[in-house]
């Protein structure tokens, strides 16, 4: 199947957020007013209920020129996910699509994925059944898997009026992000694609203007060595262990049954054991 | 040393601070691993119902882990000669410690074996303890890393993850160990009742803990087995 | 992501520009041709036009008003004006206007707007690059640029640099207002303004004697060329249209019927008629001036005057309850009697809007009207048939006016339809619809509710405007897209992008021209005349058709304060002005007394504007009310420089006051680099900037930055001058 992508052009962007609202209007989210931030922007990161939020950096460059940029922020999509990896009830998985997605309904809300996403983009929403009892689940952006199987593209792709988001066949889009960077090397020299490698790439992909770390991004995400010496080490070797000690044990309860009852014969006939 | 004549005369091993310490110890340790269970692997998925949900096991999984951390205190507070006695003796490793598992897996498997002179503590609690020590320091740690991943630099939280799990893992493998032995095994059965009621038979404590029971004798604490009137009785 | 960006005081436009056109002109960068054949820079200017110290000749102190006949052209016997299409003639208008903008040197410029010197002069070179044949340039403005007492002389500021780059009627060309609504432009088209009728017509006013009378006003408002020779059939159309069988050539078609007032009927004369007790009752037509109006206090003490009051609007606005306690005002001493009639949303109604490039876009209703909410046009469809129905057995002059209304736009409810092919215009007898304006008839047997429009809807079932073709048509003008007046145009004036010999002016921006062989205009756009005339016919080569000389307005002599834009500081300023000893707009009306209170430099050294952001909407009742954009701009804030908060002791996300001669707000600090002083005459001026769409209705709530600005106008529109105004920042 052909690999789609979501492609990030910042230097295109304006700023307007009609991504998020969007986003909110697709997935029926709620309003998450927050307390004043001292700057445009509204929230401070992604919520569970805000899940792709403008960032709007002022931004000195080396020339001492101030820079004022946006970022669209919202789940990479990673194709080697660490929420996918750690999360304990095989509840995020990968779509068809390649779009990382929670099965709301086997997720928990144990937070690992939140712990150990390297964008720090998944959140746990509280909410309360009809009881009134509190459970909580992870939330975040789910690339509209559900307008790409309707053939449509997601919600703040549709929206956006300036083409700096865009969603088509990766090694096309891949491309453009490329061409786009050469063209934007003279006004932005540290212009570059992000398309992060240590998570195996990435199903959202930008054209930044700046280094990644301006945007408060990871020079180079990778899903965390803690997960994977968790998941691919530790608990297969503790699930062994296990084993091997439930078998010790009902190994003993056998050969002492057996032990006992030969000495009991052995004591029919009147032998000594020691 | 035949079975049918034993006296039945008990000693006190474990004071009422070590009964209480190990009993809460292992209902919290067992209520924490029935929680965690259905989180740790899917085949247990069915215990969620049981346990009033996702959020009913996350719950009592975070009031068993508060109850969890008081033994130390317990036995602390109402043994403290104990409580050393038993930090001493960890720390106290002689050769004939090492000699004691291979007898013990003779033991264990009901083979042939003959007792290793051993202290309060034999090796095999020695290292069960240690083992246990070592998890339930990794698994309190990690744990409330986990309870408190807004107190916590993430790098902390999820290594916290990993220690929680190695924690457990270890854990678990010597407790299914530890409750074979009391609960099962013919030859430490003594050890159950002895650590819920503190007393154990004095010739199983002889034969076990030898070295112990020969000082408590010294001290005039405990009855000479050898002292022919307990024989004559038996 | 701008390029390059250069900020500027505000209220310093015009000494940008007209440095720039000085730079243009110093430097040679304009296109030569274009200016001495397009423009009426080779005009002839009479010895009576004079510039001295900042005042144009003709000036009278006490009207507060030119003569502007002194500083007409000279003309020939036969009334055409005399040129010198060298441009060598000292009394021609290129060469006053080189004089007047020589003042405007780098130096002098960057002293009054604050701009460093390399941005701007950056910003001169890359911009007049543009007049080379083969580039266009185009300027992009909104209320920055008209919100202040030179408003309109700003904009002729852009329209001459323009001009003189060769950039009007051009691909990539032209001054190019953002409209700050969906319909601004609609609005405009139909005359919201109350100066003129639809179709930019000109409103007759009693005070000029020549209106007496149909014939009078036609002659007075008819040139003698320029396509508005046409004007007799747009009006007798329109005549037609809203009078119908009322209308004949026995009664002047009704021109009798119109109402001719004398006054100016713009916002801050209708609010300063309304404080002083003068007006009885008023409607406001989605419209909130307790927060959008300027010196907003005031106006909402105004409305408190009405005897009765109608809002119609989608919610309660803090004008429709500015009897409220939350508005600060004591119900029980409120007299006035208030209606709120619900409004339905755009997607409730069916209807058209048109944009900033003329096109006429047709919507249609996506959902149901919620509640009892109505669309503007059933409430005036209902409100009209009241009026008529009380004034039908009356005889008085206003029941005549009334009854003569020809008003037939469906039985029960009321048909859209109907009222675009009225727009449309028709052919009154046997009601078939007319294909363009160039049909229209003065003898009134065609109607047509907005000449400019017409031809949207040339026949039955053809509403162009709802055309959806998005198929580029070549040089992006996707001609079948909806429908742009005039003529489906999509660039106006498109002949000056072809040499007077009808070839373009170079290849890459060649939009029509002239093809020998099928004797025609052709290219990718519609000509914006008729297509086979000749390049030499007479008047074709004139490509401004809609001005009376055929050619653009380099000078503008009709204009309130001066054929030339000159620089003169807002009402309210930190400095006295550097080129002359003219403070303020000299054409401007003064309010004074309580109405308007100014503060000067003592009190309020520093510089403020209000704007608005992309989440909210006007003073936000619309936006205001929705939770997905409440959330997005919550608060009321005032954007400071680091350097300003500093001196002040203000920290970001602080609370702060701002206060004007005219009130205070209270709002968070947003500490920002985007806000520099700027340095102006070598001394440091802060400036601060905040948005102005805050009341107290709504999820989203704040202070209303619009109780801080002044009632003050424009000298030509009234505009207020929101964008410029001075105010002193404290911690709340």
């Amino acid at each position: 199947m052909t690999k789609y992508i979501k492609y990030v052009d910042v230097t295109k962007c304006d700023g307007c957020r009609a991504c998020m609202v969007a986003c909110k209007n697709w997935n029926d989210l709620p309003a998450d007013p927050q307390d004043f931030q001292g700057s445009v922007q509204s929230h401070p990161k992604v919520s569970a209920d805000t899940w792709n939020v403008m960032q709007y950096i002022e931004h000195e460059n080396g020339k001492g020129d101030l820079e004022y940029l946006f970022r669209h922020s919202a789940c990479f999509h990673c194709t080697d996910a660490a929420c996918e990896k750690v999360c304990p009830e095989n509840a995020i998985s990968y779509s068809k699509y390649g779009t990382v997605v929670i099965d709301q309904d086997k997720c928990v809300g144990c937070g690992y994925c939140v712990q150990n996403c390297p964008f720090e983009v998944i959140s746990l929403k509280e909410y309360v059944d009809k009881n009134g009892d509190k459970y909580r689940k992870s939330q975040k952006c789910t690339m509209c898997t559900d307008r790409l199987e309707e053939g449509l593209q997601p919600a703040c792709v549709t929206t956006c009026h300036t083409g700096s988001l865009e969603f088509g066949e990766e090694s096309a889009m891949i491309k453009k992000a490329e061409q786009r960077v050469k063209e934007m090397k003279d006004r932005f020299p540290n212009a570059q694609v992000y398309n992060p490698q240590g998570v195996g790439g990435t199903h959202t992909i930008y054209v930044l203007a700046e280094k990644p770390s301006v945007y408060g991004l990871p020079e180079n995400p990778k899903v965390p060595t803690s997960a994977v010496i968790w998941k691919d080490y530790a608990q297969p070797i503790g699930k062994m262990m296990i084993g091997a000690t439930t078998m010790a044990v009902v190994g003993a309860f056998v050969t002492n049954n057996i032990i006992s009852k030969r000495k009991a014969l052995k004591e029919d006939r009147g032998e000594d054991h020691e | 040393m035949s079975n049918q004549n034993k006296p039945d005369v008990q000693v006190r091993r474990f004071s009422k601070g070590f009964v209480w310490a190990h009993a809460i110890n292992g209902i919290a340790f067992f209520a924490l691993y029935i929680t965690a269970l259905p989180m740790y692997t899917e085949f247990f998925d069915w215990l969620y119902p049981v346990l009033g949900g996702p959020e009913g096991a996350r719950l009592l999984h975070r009031i068993f882990a508060v109850i969890f951390c008081t033994p130390t205190l317990i036995y602390l507070i109402f043994d403290r000669k104990g409580f050393f006695r038993w930090m001493k003796e960890l720390v106290t490793w002689k050769k004939r410690d090492l000699q004691f598992f291979t007898e013990f897996v003779k033991e264990l498997f009901g083979f042939n074996f003959k007792h290793v002179r051993q202290t309060f503590f034999n090796a095999g609690e020695k290292i069960n303890s240690i083992i246990q020590i070592l998890c339930a320091i990794l698994i309190i740690f990690s744990g409330f890393t986990m309870w408190f991943p807004q107190f916590f630099p993430r790098a902390i939280v999820q290594w916290g993850y990993v220690l929680h799990n190695v924690g457990f893992g270890l854990g678990i493998a010597v407790i299914v160990g530890h409750v074979y032995l009391s609960v099962v095994h013919k030859n430490s059965r003594p050890g159950y009742s002895g650590v819920v009621t503190g007393k154990v038979p004095a010739w199983w404590a002889n034969d076990h803990y030898t070295e112990w029971y020969e000082e408590e004798v010294k001290k005039g604490n405990f009855p000479d087995l050898n002292d022919p009137k307990y024989k004559k009785e038996a | 992501m701008a390029d390059h960006y250069a900020p500027l005081r505000s209220g310093t436009d015009i000494p940008f520009i007209g440095g720039m056109i000085n730079y243009a002109l110093e430097n040679n960068l304009i296109h030569k041709e274009y200016v001495a054949k397009y423009t009426n820079a080779s005009f002839i200017v009479k010895e009576s036009y004079k510039f001295e110290d900042g005042l144009f000749s003709g000036y009278d102190e006490a009207k507060r008003a030119y003569d502007k006949t002194l500083w007409a052209w000279e003309t020939t016997e036969d009334g055409k004006p005399v040129k010198d299409e060298t441009l060598e003639h000292p009394r021609s208008v290129f060469q006053l206007m080189k004089k007047h903008y020589s003042r405007y040197d780098v130096d002098t410029v960057t002293s009054v707007t604050g701009t460093a010197k390399e941005d701007y002069l950056k910003v001169c070179e890359m911009f007049c690059s543009t007049g080379k044949a083969g580039k266009s340039g185009t300027i992009m403005y909104a209320m920055g640029a008209t919100q202040h007492t030179v408003g309109t002389q700003n904009v002729r500021a852009y329209a001459m640099l323009q001009l003189l780059l060769g950039n009007i009627g051009l691909p990539g060309g032209g001054i190019n207002a953002m409209r700050g609504e969906s319909n601004v432009q609609g609005s405009t088209d139909f005359a919201l303004l109350y100066d003129t009728l639809p179709g930019y017509l000109n409103m007759p006013k009693a005070t000029v004697p020549e209106n007496a009378t149909l014939a009078g006003h036609l002659a007075k408002e008819t040139p003698k060329s320029g396509y508005w020779t046409n004007r007799p059939k747009f009006i007798v159309s329109l005549l037609k249209a809203w009078y119908g069988p009322n209308a004949t050539a026995e009664n002047e078609f009704g021109y009798q019927f119109l109402p001719k007032g004398n006054k100016n009927y713009s916002h801050i004369n209708l609010f300063n008629a309304m404080y002083k007790g003068e007006l009885e009752g008023a409607f406001l037509f989605g419209t909130n001036p307790v927060v959008g109006g300027p010196n907003a206090g005031k106006e909402k003490e105004a409305l408190a005057n009405l005897k009765w009051m109608v809002a119609v609007d989608l919610w309660e606005t803090e004008s429709s309850a500015f009897w409220q306690k939350g508005a600060g005002s004591d119900p029980s001493k409120i007299k006035t009697e208030v209606f709120l009639l619900p409004a339905c949303s755009s997607y409730e109604k069916e209807g058209s809007v048109s944009n900033s490039s003329r096109w006429m876009q047709y919507r249609w209703q996506a959902i149901k009207p919620l509640g009892e909410s109505k669309a503007d046009l059933e409430i005036m469809n209902e409100l009209m048939l009241k009026i008529k129905a009380l004034y039908k057995n009356e005889s008085t002059p206003a029941a005549k006016q009334v009854n003569a209304v020809y008003w037939n736009y469906g039985e029960k409810e009321v048909d859209i339809d109907l009222v675009c092919k009225e727009i449309n215009g028709y052919d009154t007898t046997t009601g078939k619809l007319i294909n363009g304006f160039g049909s229209l008839k003065d003898d009134g047997t065609t109607c047509s509710g907005n000449w400019i429009y017409c031809g949207f809807y040339p026949e039955e079932g053809k509403n162009l405007a709802q055309r959806r073709d998005n198929k580029d048509t070549g040089l992006s003008m996707y001609l079948n897209w909806s429908y742009a007046w005039p003529m489906n145009r999509r660039i106006l004036y498109n002949r000056a992008s072809a040499d007077p010999s009808g070839k373009p002016w170079s290849k890459e921006k060649q939009v029509i021209w002239y093809d020998e062989l099928q004797q025609k205009w052709t290219g990718y756009d519609v000509p914006d005349f008729v297509a086979t005339k000749k390049p030499t016919d007479p008047g074709f080569s004139d490509p401004f058709i809609m001005i009376a000389d055929g050619v653009a307005g380099m000078y503008a002599p009709t204009l309130n304060d001066g054929p030339f834009p000159e620089h003169y500081e807002p009402y309210e300023s930190p400095i006295p002005n550097p080129f002359s000893s003219q403070e303020i707009n000299p054409a401007i009306q003064l309010f004074d007394g309580d109405f308007n209170k100014r503060g000067f430099k003592a009190d309020y050294p520093i510089v403020a504007t209000t704007y608005r952001v992309s989440e909210h909407w006007q003073s936000g009742t619309m936006t205001r009310n929705q939770e997905w954009l409440s959330e997005l701009v919550p608060y009321m804030f005032v954007e400071i420089s680091e350097e300003l908060a500093k001196e002040k002791g203000i920290n970001n996300k602080d609370e702060i006051i701002v206060t004007s001669a005219r009130g205070e707000v209270k709002a968070y600090a947003m500490v920002t680099k985007r806000f520099k002083p700027h340095t102006v005459n070598g001394k440091k001026i802060h400036q601060i900037g905040m948005p102005w769409h805050f009341g107290y209705k709504g999820i989203a709530t704040g202070d209303t930055a619009n109780r801080l600005t002044p009632h003050i106008g424009d000298a030509n529109t009234t505009i207020p001058e929101y964008k410029a105004f001075l105010c002193d920042v404290r911690r709340a």
